[in-house]
Formats: structure tokens, C-alpha cells, sequence
């Protein structure tokens, strides 16, 4: 009993933090149907340039509040000078190009930072432990999850109750009529594509205590991006949280029970998902 | 008809080209252009479904690794398997694996086809990389018989090239034949209108799965002579990065043009092994490339020369 809610746990941390990366991409490539493989890059990012900062300020709060904003402001740049002129040509013009996007930023890092391992240290007000039915749980799990269920509130917040998330919305069901009707749809564009960059670089600072920083961290993340995008239903929220739960309690008991074949059960369930109900969970479009 | 007369002079050029290749030009020369050659079908595969049938394909790897895996399976196990029955052998594995996905898969279009084909790769990727015991897992396979082909050593790479060259010749062929018989004109009508061709009385979803099963099984053929070239099958030869070379090799030259993979499948082993001979940072040289050429020629390399027609 206590190794399965233990296992559950570490199941939900891992599921939130993928939620963290996958909402982004759900925003982009989900609402505005932008398929950005970079995005992983900028998670990548996020977790690289909050090492530094703890470097040099040495204060984890001030990297989780400005390295997302760094990330941010390069998705912009990036939508601006290179996504707004393909978006047009299609997915295989935006998604080589992107890749290209991709090699490059993950080359540029690397330059950077290295090709070793990086570690940042917990920041020292989460570093301790709590007792969760008589087993020792780190802190900063459980700061990971109910961070990401107030990121979760806030992104609800703003799609359903704000004017920017009304008029994402209205674009997500007919982007043609939304500008017709004079919303300024390349401005909303850009901003989505902004706070989709700021949320992959805000879990990348989040993941780099819990994960470690490596320069393949981008690539394992992204097909489970994808399937969490996929399965939950392109431009779902709620579709993103289940899916995100699922993948973390699938990769989380499959390692218990089946060790050697849980890295499939991922893939397994987005192709079942893809095949008996191709919109998946809460998409609307099939 | 201008067009065409160039067209037809500059491919005959190519083949002059590449008949005489082995006589003109150093070792390592050849060994890239044996690769090249052997790549060219398997984009030419990948441009096919998209171009003829408008299927985005995100696992191409899957057809290309289960024909590399298949025929060095047939020829570590069967015993005196010939060299053509061994890649025959690729080609029907790729081509049986194309017809189950494609069952699953002709009801797709667009972006779901696409993400389909990738939960297909990675699903097969990670059976092949934990089946230890028959495929090598991470370790592969390697020290396979390279059987001699009627007498002629395939160990000699001029030999191996000219195998290579008329085989991917005969299967590009068989693909341009294809898209000009009625079924290929049906697949075509279907990327055009699914609705109006369901309508006017063609099984949609059957014609969707021949030309998946067939293209597979030249992917699959492509993979088994990759196999024979490297003299090694490892993951990953069936990964996504493996897709992600197809279709950029596709892109490159031109998605929308006969030659256009042939082209980028050139340009594209001719960049990866050039750069990565003079930089450790070819892949940051590689991405800016990619991206100035989508931004100036959205449509592959060829796309520019359509354009000015």
C-alpha cells in the first residue's frame, strides 16, 4: 500500500511536470496550430539559463520569475522573424524548419554550456522532507506539484475568463472569422507563442533541481509532449491535465510491474487513443 | 516542352554520372554516393505518400528499420539465403508491417495521420530496443553474411554500388510507373477530394492501403541494401531522428517535384558528412541552412525552378 501511493506520488510529480512542458505546446501547436518542435529547445533553455543565474544571483526565485521571461522573449523573436512567414506553407514547411530551429538551439547550448551534465541545487527553503505515511517524500516534489496546479488555475484563469483567452478561443474555432471580425489575430499569435515559450521555460527551470540538466533533456521530452498534446486532444486543456496524469502513472507503475517494456506504454496509449477516437479525449475536430 | 527537353537531358546526364562514378572519383567518394543512392528511394518513398496521397508521414523509420531488421534476421538465421532473397525478404517484412499500420492509418488524414505514424515509430522503435534477444537491442547487429549475388563479390564496394544503383533504379521506376496506373490516379483523386471520390464509387480506404503496403515494401527494400552498406543494423537505423532525416532529405530538394528527393537525399549526406568533417558544430551549420532555405524556398530546392515557369 505505502509503495503504491509513494509510486502514485512520483507518478503525479512526473505528470505535472510534463503537463507544465505539454501546456505550452498545447497552446501553440493545439490552439494555434503551430507545430513547433523547438518548443522542447526552449524547455531545454529555461533549465540552462536558470543554472547560470544560480550561478551568478544565486537565488532560485529570481531565475523562476526571469528566465521564463528570457525564454519568452525569444519565442516572440522567433514567431516574428521565422514562424509568421511559414505558417502559411503548411505543417512540413513548419515543421523542417523548426527541426532546423531545433538542431541549431541545441548546438548553440551546447557551445554554451557544454555537453556534460549540470546539477542545480534545491533551493534551500524546499530542500527538506516531509513524512507522508511513515516514508520520507522530498519537498521539492511536492512544491513541483502544487506549482503546477497553480500554473494549471492560472492558465484556466486566462483562457476562460480573460478577454485574451475569449478571443484565443474564438480563434481556435474559426480564426478567419475572428479576424474578420477585427481581433488582431498575428498580435494574438505572437502572444500565445509567447506565453507557450514562457510556460516551456518556466518547467524547464522548475525540472532542472528535479531532473538534472543534460543536453538530451529537450529530446526526451518531446515525444511525451506530443502524446500528452495528441491524446488529450489538440488545444484541450483539461485533455493536456488527464493525458499529463495518465503518462505519469503509466511510466510511473509500468517501471514497477513491467520495467523492461514501461517505456512503451506511452506510445501504446496514444495509439490506441488515435485510433479508436481520433480527436482524442476532449478535442472537438477530428 | 522546353522544361521537358532539359528534364530529360539533365537525367540522362545523371545516369551517365552515376554509371561512370566508380571510374572518375576516390573511395570515399563512392562510399557517400552508394548512401546516397540507397537513401534516394527511401525519400523518394516518403515524398510519395505526401505528394501523391497527401499523407504526412512522421515514422517512416518504421518501414526502413523493419527492412533493415528483416533482411539481416533472414540472413543471420536462414541458412544460404541469397543475397536478392534477403532483401526481397526486408522489403515483404516492411511491406506486411506498412499493410497492419496502413489498416489503422487510411482512416487518418492531415495532422493525424502524421502524429499516428509517430506513436507507430516510437511503438516499434521500443520493441525493437528492448527485444534484446532477437534484435541485439542497443548493442544491433552486425557480422551477417554478405552473400556473393551470381557469383560477383559483394564485397567490393564498386560491385555493391552497381547492385545498389540498379536496384533503387528498377524500384524508382516502379514508383513513376505506379503513380501513372488507375490506382495511382485514385490516390491522387483522394488527396484532391476524399468525399467526391468515396462518391463516385472508388473504395477509398483499399486504394489508401495498397499504395501504403507498396510504398512500405520499397522503403523496406531501401532499408535492407542500408543494412548490407553499413554491414551493421542498430536502433538507429529505426528511431525518430531516422524519420526526421527522411523528411528532411525529401524537403530539401523538393516535395513537389519527381527528382526533388533524389536531389536533397544527395545534398543532404553530402552536407551531414562534409560539415561534420571540417566542424564538431555541423549541426548548428545545418539548422541555420535549413531554416534560410524554408524561408526562401518553402517548397525544396526544385520548388524555386516551378516556380518560374
Amino acid at each position: 500500500m505505502e509503495t503504491f501511493v509513494i509510486q502514485f506520488l512520483h507518478g503525479l510529480v512526473y505528470g505535472l511536470l510534463l503537463f507544465l512542458v505539454a501546456s505550452g505546446l498545447t497552446l501553440v501547436f493545439g490552439m494555434m496550430s503551430v507545430l513547433n518542435i523547438a518548443h522542447v529547445s526552449f524547455y531545454m533553455l529555461g533549465a540552462y539559463l536558470s543554472y547560470t543565474m544560480l550561478k551568478v544571483v544565486g537565488n532560485f526565485w529570481l531565475a523562476l520569475i526571469v528566465c521564463p521571461i528570457l525564454v519568452a522573449f525569444l519565442g516572440i523573436l522567433m514567431e516574428r522573424l521565422i514562424l509568421r512567414r511559414v505558417h502559411a506553407a503548411g505543417h512540413v514547411q513548419e515543421f523542417v524548419i523548426t527541426f532546423g530551429i531545433l538542431f541549431a538551439l541545441n548546438e548553440v547550448i551546447k557551445w554554451i554550456w557544454g555537453s556534460e551534465n549540470l546539477s542545480v541545487p534545491v533551493p534551500l527553503t524546499l530542500s527538506g522532507s516531509l513524512l507522508i505515511m511513515g516514508n520520507i517524500y522530498p519537498a521539492y516534489r511536492l512544491f513541483i506539484l502544487f506549482f503546477s496546479l497553480f500554473i494549471l488555475a492560472f492558465l484556466a484563469f486566462i483562457l476562460m475568463k480573460t478577454r485574451l483567452g475569449i478571443t484565443v478561443r474564438a480563434m481556435v474555432s474559426d480564426r478567419d472569422m475572428a479576424s474578420a471580425l477585427g481581433t488582431n489575430t498575428p498580435f494574438v499569435f505572437m502572444l500565445v507563442m509567447g506565453i507557450g515559450s514562457w510556460l516551456a521555460g518556466l518547467a524547464g527551470v522548475i525540472a532542472a533541481p528535479f531532473l538534472g540538466i543534460s543536453s538530451g533533456m529537450g529530446l526526451d521530452f518531446l515525444t511525451d509532449c506530443f502524446i500528452v498534446t495528441v491524446t488529450g486532444g489538440l488545444g484541450s486543456l483539461w485533455g493536456a491535465v488527464v493525458a499529463s496524469f495518465l503518462i505519469g502513472q503509466l511510466s510511473s507503475f509500468g517501471i514497477l510491474f513491467m520495467p523492461r517494456f514501461a517505456i512503451v506504454f506511452g506510445f501504446l496509449l496514444m495509439a490506441v487513443v488515435l485510433v479508436i477516437k481520433p480527436s482524442g479525449f476532449f478535442g472537438e475536430k477530428a | 516542352m522546353r522544361n521537358r527537353n532539359l528534364y530529360l537531358w539533365a537525367g540522362i546526364a545523371v545516369v551517365v554520372l552515376a554509371i561512370l562514378f566508380p571510374h572518375i572519383s576516390p573511395r570515399f567518394q563512392l562510399r557517400m554516393v552508394t548512401e546516397i543512392v540507397i537513401v534516394a528511394l527511401l525519400a523518394m518513398t516518403w515524398k510519395m505518400m505526401l505528394n501523391e496521397a497527401g499523407l504526412f508521414s512522421f515514422g517512416h523509420a518504421v518501414y526502413f528499420g523493419l527492412g533493415a531488421y528483416g533482411s539481416v534476421l533472414g540472413w543471420l538465421h536462414i541458412k544460404d539465403l541469397s543475397f536478392m532473397s534477403g532483401i526481397l525478404v526486408g522489403g515483404v517484412m516492411a511491406g506486411l508491417i506498412s499493410f497492419f499500420l496502413g489498416a489503422f492509418l487510411v482512416r487518418m488524414s492531415g495532422t493525424y495521420y502524421a502524429l499516428l505514424t509517430l506513436a507507430f515509430n516510437q511503438l516499434i522503435w521500443a520493441i525493437v530496443w528492448k527485444w534484446r534477444d532477437v534484435t541485439g537491442g542497443d548493442d544491433g547487429l552486425g557480422k551477417f553474411p554478405k552473400p556473393d549475388l551470381l557469383g560477383i563479390p559483394m564485397r567490393d564496394p564498386v560491385n555493391f554500388y552497381y547492385l545498389s544503383l540498379a536496384i533503387v533504379a528498377v524500384c524508382l521506376f516502379i514508383c513513376w510507373y505506379f503513380s501513372k496506373t488507375p490506382l495511382g490516379n485514385v490516390v491522387k483523386s483522394i488527396k484532391s477530394n476524399e468525399e467526391r471520390t468515396k462518391f463516385i464509387g472508388f473504395n477509398v480506404n483499399a486504394s489508401k492501403l495498397v499504395f501504403l503496403t507498396i510504398l512500405g515494401f520499397f522503403a523496406g527494400i531501401s532499408g535492407a541494401l542500408y543494412a548490407q552498406f553499413q554491414e551493421f543494423i542498430g536502433t538507429s537505423s529505426i528511431d525518430l531522428v531516422m524519420s526526421t532525416h527522411v523528411i528532411f532529405m525529401a524537403f530539401i530538394g523538393g516535395v513537389g517535384h519527381f527528382w526533388g528527393p533524389l536531389l536533397g537525399s544527395g545534398i543532404y549526406v553530402y552536407l551531414s558528412e562534409y560539415l561534420s568533417h571540417y566542424t564538431d558544430r555541423w549541426e548548428l551549420i545545418f539548422g541555420i541552412v535549413v531554416v534560410i532555405l524554408v524561408l526562401l524556398a518553402p517548397q525544396g530546392i526544385l520548388g524555386i525552378t516551378k516556380k518560374r515557369k
